[in-house]
């Protein structure tokens, strides 16, 4: 039987750079392979350039269904690209060109191979099929009013609506909530083995294309490191870079992880109550946070997981007073936090933030040191270089990168840069806002190592966001479950793990598996 | 989508007031009488006068007396053109001003849409550059250039056209004060077209849509065009407000019997009320055309009908 | 060779400044002085390198002069429009919620005026002086710096390293002045950049309809207009002026852009 996409030395070049190296693969009708590596490895170039769609420069050999797509000019690789393939990109939300409606979408798909004109019937069907509730109301909508997770499930019904012999799949559950990724990938997985199709899946994330991967190709720099079954590579990986790779995805299979003990209270909010005003005439404000309490003692670490839109960013901003607060009190060492704009500097000291996005939570325009030491200045005590350095090395800095700025730097060094800086003031308390999820498995596996070094070192507490149980696993002594800004459930970590009490946690426990 | 006209409606009520208040104030503290002529006036003539138009009131009574008259449509008579009321000025200048402007206002949005159009079909190709250098000139060429340049070149050399006047609206006098009027704005509106269309190919939905084996013309009229269009489309409404104002010049270059010369000479006189009158109407008129590109920005993006 | 092409722009807009503001003393004319000898000489007349206008001074002199004039007022402008529209939209970006909504809908009410009316209106009003004229054109011009200045302060906001500031203890005015306006200098010059030639074009507007400066100093708005009513007889008297305004405008326009793609992209 011929492969349905067949790669012999395919190399993708930029500006005479190469991303991608000898490239070699070949899926089989039904079969699904999944290409995994961290940015930068060139999994998403591998199939962009051959396709036509980047401006890289594609060599090799590539055939899809027999027919070359390499050196096939622009109009015969898209009416190839039209026929034989679908796509499912990463990013749902704006994918679809928002002043079409569904219906249009759908029907420019059912159509791009040359079919005839769907009636309505067909429509609803197809959507319906990928689990899309009340499809005869959606077909008139336009995709702003769909949510995510509805926009990805329409992106898959048009990347299927023509029967396409192969399905690429770049990062499809990447940018959803974390409640809904594995629902999608199950359905893709669903549709694929019903219709015996072939797909080619894109992911940085090692293990939550291992359950539907029948293959799997690991990427690095451009290079395919490693391939094989995936089963064999999940559990013995023959590169050192496959058994780094799996190593860093922390999973709630681990063995348990021993806390250090905790102290007397430090910080303790009460009733907190957050609301947003919406656009719009007469329209009542958006709840964001509702009666929500909690306590972290000293040494303690608090995880609050949630879904995107249960609040648990805002409730932590509240209480760290970087963010509108309604209502509620929050005490620090038994006394009360006055109010954000009447924070003073040494209010402030003994918590301090670090942020999911890395580089842009340090202000391009100023160098390392100086953005280390800013809390300090205004403190009104200054840092001398010397103790900036040891606050540096301490977080695995070496000196060189002081009068770096921060586009000079890495995911990784950034986020070391932000813990240092948040640790200038010697904190009792770090407020981690989704501190590793943004950077590459590898470099979060060290993050999240240093983080607990310095919990463990410096006998701090923490207060963590994330929507990751496994993450939150390896550093809290208790979890706080959030859902529509309410507090739904919260207990030791691994008596929660064990025994969910509501249907939130154990789609988030889904999740994290 | 009425709730939005009748909301935008409201608001602009504040607008039109304060612009109202803003010149009538402004008139009135300026140094300087509608009476003054060549040699002065004996002081009873001038007390009549005053008394004739209610200038001898005091000026909170003169405003109320303006807005009552303004909310029943009178915009009083003109105090220098004595044998006219401000409304039948207004009447013969503006069709004049309103032709000139939306004739101009058309052929710079088709001509310009059209241009960034031809530019984008070759990204950073021999015609885009040419085409955006082209327009970048247009943008930067005032009309008090273009149009003593275009009356000599198309009236004076070639003579295929007349120099100025209007000639009751015969169609060989609109044209150069149209074309000359039209140009800049069509620059401005190429330019626009052709970084929009830039800024939208490089998006999601764009592959998304190549993905499908969508490309060509067919990519950008379907998928590009309408949200690209958008920028333009908010310029617009500014673009008109300023291709009437603008017309002043255009009006004195051409001796065109527009509304601008009015308000120029009725400055330059102290003719409080037709100043006003005329500063009054293009607010409303300004107002308005913001809320049809509201309308039309409605159509073309989804997102903001909510 | 390419690269001489980019650097065109700033090259022509340095030329014509240097010349206007150096060159007047040497020249055999001044810009004042009526030459009976020669009235509406063509170029390269002895003495008048550019030829006299209609009463006889010197093209050049003039021309020069007027540039100067109108560059002073389209510098000074843009620096009022520069301070009002960087405080007004850093004040509403900053501050958000009501303040700002009250703060933008006052410069959308301005907007809704006729704005070249209201200009000529002032100049009417309180005469024609060139410190008005620059006031007034900078007082209309600094709405769009306003709304560019609040956008930038509104996308600035959300990005977390000025909440990590806050977090560090710093006060508002502390991260309005070290991070927030140093990260968007780049875009603010960019459009001060733009803004010169719309106040060259406006500026020169108001001279044309007579509302500008007033004789016997000169602008190229003037100049233009001079030209323009004796263009059949002496077409040098309005592509001079015309020209260099023209090449004044457009340069600006080409720097400005290139600057405001480079740092908005």
């Amino acid at each position: 039987m011929t492969a349905v996409l067949d790669y012999r030395n395919v190399t993708v070049a930029f500006e005479g750079r190469e991303v991608v190296q000898n490239l070699n693969l070949a899926i089989a009708p039904g079969e699904c392979v999944a290409l995994v590596g961290e940015s930068g490895s060139g999994k998403s170039q591998s199939w962009m350039a051959p396709f036509g769609l980047s401006p890289g420069v594609a060599g090799g050999e590539a055939y899809l269904c027999g027919a070359p797509v390499i050196g096939a000019d622009a109009a015969s690789l898209s009416a190839l690209r039209a026929r034989h393939a679908g796509f499912v990109f990463q990013q749902p939300l704006t994918s679809l060109s928002p002043h079409l409606n569904i219906a249009a979408h759908l029907t420019e798909a059912f159509t791009q191979a040359g079919a005839p004109l769907p009636d309505q019937d067909m429509l609803i069907a197809a959507l319906a099929d990928v689990g899309i509730d009340r499809p005869a109301e959606r077909l008139q909508q336009f995709p702003h009013r769909l949510s995510g997770g509805q926009r990805q499930r329409v992106m898959i019904a048009m990347a299927l609506a023509h029967r396409p012999a192969l399905l690429i799949a770049d990062e499809p559950t990447t940018a959803l909530d974390a409640t809904l990724r594995r629902e999608v990938m199950d359905l893709l997985n669903r549709l694929c083995r019903d219709r015996g199709m072939a797909m080619l899946l894109i992911s940085h994330d090692l293990a939550s294309v291992a359950h539907m991967a029948d293959r799997i190709i690991i990427m690095h720099l451009g290079e395919m490191i490693e391939t094989g079954p995936s089963d064999q590579i999940l559990s013995h990986p023959a590169s050192d870079y496959g058994r780094e790779l799996l190593a860093a995805t922390p999973r709630l299979t681990d063995p348990i992880p021993v806390h250090p003990v905790i102290g007397p209270p430090l910080l303790a909010a009460n009733e907190i109550a957050v609301s947003f005003p919406m656009p719009g005439w007469r329209r009542p404000p958006l709840q964001a946070v509702a009666d929500a309490s909690l306590m972290v003692h000293e040494g303690e670490a608090v995880a609050i997981v949630g879904g995107s839109g249960s609040g648990k960013s805002t409730l932590a901003r509240a209480i760290a007073r970087l963010g509108p607060c309604d209502a509620g009190t929050v005490s620090w060492r038994g006394l009360p936090l006055p109010p954000r704009a009447k924070m003073r500097p040494q209010d402030r000291a003994g918590f301090q933030p670090v942020f999911q996005d890395p580089v842009a939570s340090l202000d391009p325009r100023w160098r390392v040191a100086d953005i280390i030491a800013e809390p300090a200045h205004h403190l009104g005590r200054g840092a001398t270089r010397q103790f900036v350095l040891s606050i540096m090395a301490e977080c695995g800095l070496t000196p060189d990168l002081a009068d770096r700025r921060p586009q000079e730097l890495s995911g990784g060094q950034a986020q070391r840069v932000a813990i240092a800086r948040a640790l200038i003031t010697d904190p009792a308390m770090l407020i981690l806002d989704e501190a590793t999820s943004a950077l590459d498995v590898l470099v979060a596996g060290r993050i999240l190592d240093l983080l607990r070094r310095l919990q463990r070192e410096r006998r701090l507490a923490m207060l963590m966001i994330t929507h990751d149980l496994a993450v939150a696993r390896q550093l809290c002594h208790r979890v706080i479950v959030m859902d529509q800004g309410r507090i739904i459930e919260q207990g030791d970590t691994e008596i929660l793990i064990r025994a969910p009490h509501t249907d939130i946690s154990r789609a988030l426990i889904a999740a994290s598996q | 989508m009425f709730g939005l006209i009748l909301r935008r409606l409201m608001a602009s009520i504040p607008t039109l007031l304060a612009v109202v208040f803003l010149s009538f104030f402004l008139m009135r503290f300026a140094p300087g009488s509608p009476f003054d002529g060549e040699r002065p006036l004996d002081p009873e003539t001038r007390l009549a006068l005053d008394a004739a138009y209610g200038l001898d009131q005091p000026i909170i009574v003169q405003f109320g007396r303006y807005i009552t008259g303004l909310a029943h449509g009178d915009f009083g008579p003109s105090l220098v053109y004595r044998d006219f009321t401000v409304t039948d000025l207004i009447w013969t200048g503006l069709p004049v001003s309103l032709l000139i402007g939306a004739l101009a206002l058309l052929l710079a949005m088709a001509g310009g849409i059209a241009i960034g159009l031809a530019a984008t079909l070759r990204p950073n190709g021999p015609l885009d550059c040419r085409l955006m250098l082209g327009m970048t000139l247009l943008t930067a060429l005032p009309t008090f250039v273009t149009g003593p340049i275009l009356a000599l070149v198309f009236a004076l050399w070639l003579g295929w056209l007349p120099v100025a006047g209007w000639g009751n609206g015969a169609p060989v006098y609109v044209v150069l004060p149209v074309l000359a009027l039209t140009l800049p704005t069509m620059g401005a509106v190429a330019k626009l077209t052709r970084a929009g269309l830039a800024q939208i190919m490089t998006q999601d939905h764009i592959r998304a849509a190549q993905g499908r084996g969508i490309s060509g013309w067919r990519l950008i009229s379907r998928h590009a065009l309408r949200p690209a269009l958008l920028p333009v489309i908010s310029y617009a409404g500014p673009a008109a407000a300023g291709l009437l104002t603008g017309a002043v010049v255009i009006e004195t270059i051409f001796a065109l019997p527009g509304l601008g010369r009015y308000f120029v000479q009725g400055a330059l006189n102290r003719d409080y009320p037709l100043v006003m009158g005329v500063v009054t109407l293009y607010a409303a008129l300004i107002v308005l055309f913001n809320l049809i590109a509201d309308v039309l920005y409605g159509w073309l993006d989804p997102r903001v009908r909510g | 060779m390419r690269r001489l092409f980019n650097a065109l722009p700033a090259m022509l807009v340095l030329l014509i400044l240097v010349a206007a503001w150096l060159l007047p003393p040497f020249l055999p004319w001044d810009y004042r002085i009526i030459d009976w000898d020669h009235v509406s000489s063509p170029a390269f007349t002895p003495g008048h390198l550019l030829g006299t206008d209609n009463v006889g001074r010197d093209l050049l002199s003039r021309t020069l002069i007027g540039t100067r004039i109108t560059t002073m007022v389209a510098i000074a402008a843009a620096t009022v429009s520069l301070l009002i529209g960087t405080l007004w939209g850093a004040l509403a970006g900053w501050c958000g919620g009501r303040i700002d909504n009250v703060m933008m809908r006052i410069v959308d009410a301005l907007y809704a005026l006729p704005f070249m009316f209201v200009v000529i209106l002032l100049m009417v009003v309180f005469g024609r002086s060139i410190l008005l004229v620059f006031i007034g054109i900078g007082a209309v011009e600094w709405l769009t710096m306003a709304r560019v200045v609040r956008g930038q302060m509104l996308a600035l906001r959300q990005r977390p390293f000025i909440l990590a500031s806050e977090a560090a203890g710093a006060s508002p005015r502390f991260i309005i002045f070290r991070h927030a306006l140093p990260n968007m200098a780049a875009v603010i010059l960019a459009y001060l950049l733009l803004t010169v030639p719309q106040v060259v074009m406006v500026e020169s507007f108001l001279s044309f309809l007579g509302l500008g400066v007033q004789e016997p100093m000169t602008s190229l708005g003037i100049l233009v207009k001079e030209g323009a009513d004796d263009m059949d007889v002496f077409p040098m008297a309005l592509m001079v002026p015309g020209g260099v305004l023209v090449t004044l405008v457009i340069c600006l326009t080409l720097l400005g852009e290139r600057l405001r793609d480079r740092w908005t992209a």
